[in-house]
């Protein structure tokens, strides 16, 4: 049986390596290897050129952390901390919402969960610590906030609504790692069922009207916990007919 | 609906904003911005050595630049100047092979092109100084070399480039035996430049960097192929 086939959405951004400063189509492989690790099969895709075509060869499809979403698709006047990327939002947000129409099974990480909001009719808080007070979305106490080490994440609780499909996905409490100064404010069509408990920032959203459409607020790609990257894949290789849905107690079997 | 052109991607450490060097799947930009403009879809192709089964999707296959390719694939001992990525060729090969026994179109760029040569039984030259003598296929860090490309004629590369036949190169080694492939294009000092397979419905290898002039008249080919 084929791996299901798993879209990422990629940064188009000015990169170095080695000798070489170019534009490049990129992302971290430690996305690629969250998909990888849990049996689907991952490809890029670019925001140059915005089109949903690409969209009829995938089985699902994840939308990656990255740059802060342009305030004026919710109506905002921009935040001076608010740094946009108008490409990746165009062709991104034309993405989500056929994704949404198609029932495509889709993960949001961070920038991506926020992308979920505002395709549909959602808003966003653009600068946290002017709401809350405080960095720890950002970084861990006493580090630099710029730094890039994961281990610098900023660490906080969430805790899950019981009985949200997160909730069965997840339990009721885990610790994360975020990065993020943006979040979701109104959730659009989809339901806040995860949150910081310290702060009340959302952590989880979810669509229970589709096959499979949650965002995080956290980076589950680097870490050791893939449970939201599994329930993707296996998501979507059910609904592609890769294979066959466990029955549950009180769930409707889909064959 | 766009033929789907996947380009196979670098894994290297990159920096960008507050990240520094964050193993990262790329592919320039020019890669991506030449199959638009020629009419494609582009998505990029991880390496991933499992199984090829991304072909699935592809209209077409291009094949990027990238480091060397594992000498122990041609049979070959790695010389000092030698830089593989395994991880590369253990992802690219399988797709290689694949796509050939398909007859999916393929365009193979610089290394690309190299790898057409060795999945076609073929060998490499593991450093061109050592054996031209000269370093004008890559004049210096970061520099293309410029010459002309003398082409075969009757030959597909030939129709594509007709009388424009500059050429921007940036390599070290080359294709020294092209394997069931054919030659059809050559510098001035005999290096091969384009390969072609006849037998299949386009299969193109060239040494130079069509990307970098965002090239339309072999980029456009591989998309017509893929159509």
């Amino acid at each position: 049986m084929r791996r299901p086939l798993i879209g990422m959405t990629a940064y188009a951004q000015q990169v170095h390596y080695g000798n070489n400063d170019v534009m490049a189509g990129m992302l971290p492989m430690t996305y690629v290897r969250a998909v990888h690790a849990t049996g689907g099969r991952a490809v890029l895709i670019t925001p140059d050129d915005p089109d949903i075509d690409v969209l009829e060869s995938l089985d699902g499809i994840v939308f990656s952390g990255g740059g802060d979403i342009d305030p004026a698709n919710w109506g905002a006047e921009r935040h001076p901390e608010t740094d946009i990327d108008a490409a990746r939002d165009a062709s991104e947000l034309m993405l989500m919402r056929a994704v949404l129409d198609l029932d495509l099974p889709v993960l949001g990480v961070c920038r991506g969960m926020q992308l979920m909001a505002v395709a549909d009719g959602g808003s966003l808080h653009q600068h946290l610590p002017d709401l809350i007070g405080h960095e720890r979305h950002q970084a861990a106490a006493g580090t630099d906030p710029l730094a890039a080490d994961a281990s610098a994440y900023g660490r906080h609780d969430v805790v899950i609504e019981p009985g949200s499909r997160a909730g069965d996905l997840l339990g009721g409490h885990l610790v994360v790692n975020s990065f993020h100064h943006q979040a979701v404010d109104d959730p659009g069509k989809f339901t806040a069922v995860g949150w910081c408990p310290d702060d009340r920032v959302v952590e989880v959203i979810e669509g229970p009207n589709h096959t499979f459409a949650m965002g995080v607020q956290w980076h589950p790609e680097r870490t050791a916990d893939l449970r939201v990257f599994a329930a993707l894949v296996e998501a979507a290789a059910i609904r592609s007919g890769l294979a066959e849905a466990k029955v549950e107690t009180g769930a409707e079997s889909a064959a | 609906m766009r033929p789907i052109i996947g380009i196979t991607s670098y894994v290297v450490p990159a920096t960008w904003g507050v990240w520094h060097d964050l193993p990262t799947a790329l592919i320039p930009n020019d890669y991506v911005a030449a199959v638009e403009q020629a009419g494609g879809r582009a998505v990029i192709i991880p390496p991933d050595g499992r199984d090829p089964d991304v072909l699935r999707v592809l209209d077409g296959l291009l094949l990027a630049g990238g480091p060397d390719v594992e000498p122990v694939r041609y049979g070959a001992e790695p010389e000092p100047l030698t830089e593989t990525r395994a991880d590369r060729d253990a992802g690219e090969f399988p797709l290689v092979r694949r796509a050939l026994e398909l007859d999916l179109p393929i365009l193979g760029v610089c290394r690309g092109m190299q790898v057409l040569a060795v999945a076609a039984g073929g060998t490499l030259h593991q450093h061109l100084p050592d054996v031209l003598g000269h370093e004008r296929h890559r004049p210096a860090p970061g520099i293309y070399g410029e010459h002309e490309a003398r082409f075969e004629g009757g030959s597909m590369i030939a129709k594509l480039m007709g009388d424009d036949v500059g050429v921007h190169c940036y390599h070290h080694q080359g294709v020294a035996d092209p394997g069931t492939l054919t030659v059809t294009g050559r510098a001035e000092d005999g290096l091969a430049e384009a390969v072609e397979d006849p037998d299949r419905r386009f299969v193109l290898g060239v040494q130079w960097h069509p990307e970098v002039v965002r090239d339309r008249r072999l980029f456009g080919a591989l998309v017509e192929a893929a159509s």
